[in-house]
């Protein structure tokens, strides 16, 4: 009986014991491990290859484009920037690119060339560009990705530094409106102030930050930008530019108010 | 008191040769070093080892010359390689591991294969820009290098290498995972991810050497 009860006890501790390992070795001690030499030889005689074969067809493009551009698009091509008017084969010279880089829609006298990956997008000297409008055979639109959102550039004017600083900040202010719309007031007065910085002129902004100073309870701040708001309508009134104070009829009769509650509360 | 002093030394002496004729036999042995294959595997310890880096650089090499995102910049780029910045490995593990092998074995693969430009990661680039500063001041004009000439990444290659540790008597498994990521540099987005698993089994046996 006692013997019994060794030999369950003996069985017992055994069962408790850990498992033992009994997989095989992939690698023994003298093994050798291989190396990738050969491998990374492939792929660099394929890459010679296949970097020759895009480049030619780069080359050809360009030369293409080059043999049919006239004044301002072969100006526009040397330096690599897209421009109005290009042909399709030249906004290719333009980014650098072949067919393989665009996906191409037509419609009619429309076509369209967007990016065949979004990751991967074609760029030329301006930037990352979104999408590429052509109509009768040349570009009548092009827009880049910019942090704000797209750019489109549909004149020439755009397409200048005045025109982009114009339009990055009527970006700056739409994202400012919405991050003020949320209640975000640090963030709203972040974007207007960048967007102040391109378009230093502009009333409506200035009347923009002195509401958002002035719901941050900023009055000293505030009340300057309501005076330099009314003071570059009057400005624009002499110069007899702006007729666009008519429409602010709200915003001036609302900050005339608020100058006077803000010295009132300051005296 | 005396007789209790000698009987006591008579004791420890025969201790104390063994101990002089140890130390004797100890420091007469031979010691032998001899140059091996690189690629052997010679497992000591049970750490992490040579043959473990080798195993991760092959693997991390076949995996990133395998995969499409090079071929597909280089077809939306007009035949241009990406160009590709070495960023940090972190050791992850309680162990001294020096990442820096297998990383370079990568490195090498990937500027050998032709398939990316690889720039100087941010401290190469300090000493190169300290000198190329040196330069304007001290060379002479035509041998000059210019200003404002760097090329800029398009994608970063960061990793990570973890360890799980099992351990019960004598027996102890150890699980190293190595994680590589290239991600793009302006839009934070992953286009490769590459990963290697090691698993040991280490067994301390009781007798023998």
């Amino acid at each position: 009986m006692s013997r019994n009860l060794l030999w369950l006890s003996v069985m017992a501790l055994l069962a408790c014991s850990p498992k033992r390992v009994h997989e095989e070795p992939i690698l023994r001690q003298g093994d050798r491990v291989g190396d990738t030499e050969a491998l990374v030889a492939g792929v660099h005689n394929q890459a010679v290859v296949d970097q020759a074969r895009l480049q030619d067809r780069v080359d050809a493009l360009r030369a293409e484009a080059l043999s049919t551009c006239q004044g301002e698009i072969c100006a526009a091509l040397t330096r690599g920037e897209l421009a109005l008017g290009m042909t399709e084969t030249q906004v290719m010279a333009a980014t650098g690119t072949t067919p393989e880089a665009w996906s191409v829609r037509r419609a009619g006298p429309a076509s369209v060339l967007a990016p065949a990956a979004r990751g991967m997008a074609p760029r030329d000297r301006n930037g990352e560009v979104a999408l590429v409008q052509l109509r009768n055979g040349v570009v009548s639109s092009y827009s880049y990705y910019e942090a704000q959102g797209v750019r489109v550039v549909q004149k020439p004017r755009d397409a200048t530094a005045a025109g982009r600083a114009e339009a990055l900040a009527e970006m700056l202010i739409r994202e400012g409106d919405e991050l003020a719309a949320r209640g975000d007031l640090d963030g709203a007065l972040n974007r207007y102030d960048r967007a102040s910085v391109l378009r230093p002129d502009d009333p409506e902004l200035d009347y923009r930050i002195a509401t958002v100073l002035d719901k941050q309870l900023r009055p000293v701040e505030a009340l300057i930008r309501y005076q330099l708001f009314l003071h570059r309508l009057e400005l624009e009134k002499i110069e007899a530019r702006g007729e666009a104070h008519a429409k602010l009829a709200d915003a001036i009769a609302r900050a005339r108010e608020r100058i006077m509650i803000l010295e009132k509360r300051g005296s | 008191m005396l007789r209790l002093s000698i009987s006591s030394a008579r004791r420890t002496l025969p201790l104390f040769v063994v101990a002089v004729l140890t130390t004797v036999a100890l420091g007469c042995s031979t010691k032998k070093v001899s140059r091996i294959d690189p690629s052997a595997v010679t497992d000591l310890s049970g750490k992490w080892n040579d043959t473990d880096s080798r195993l991760v650089a092959n693997e991390l090499i076949q995996q990133s010359l395998s995969a499409a995102w090079a071929r597909r910049f280089a077809e939306t780029h007009g035949g241009k390689a990406p160009a590709v910045i070495v960023g940090e490995f972190r050791n992850r593990t309680m162990e001294h591991i020096p990442v820096g092998t297998f990383v370079r074995d990568l490195e090498r693969a990937l500027i050998n294969s032709g398939l990316v430009q690889v720039v100087a990661s941010s401290e190469e680039r300090q000493e190169v820009r300290a000198e190329r500063a040196d330069q304007q001041e001290h060379a002479r004009s035509d041998s000059r290098a210019r200003l404002g000439q760097e090329l800029g990444a398009n994608y970063i290659l960061q990793g990570e290498l973890q360890a799980i540790q099992d351990q019960e008597g004598r027996e102890k498994i150890v699980f190293y995972q190595v994680d590589a990521t290239l991600i793009d540099l302006e839009s934070n987005q992953k286009v490769w991810v590459g990963q290697h698993k090691i698993k040991k089994y280490i067994e301390r046996k009781r007798f023998g050497w």
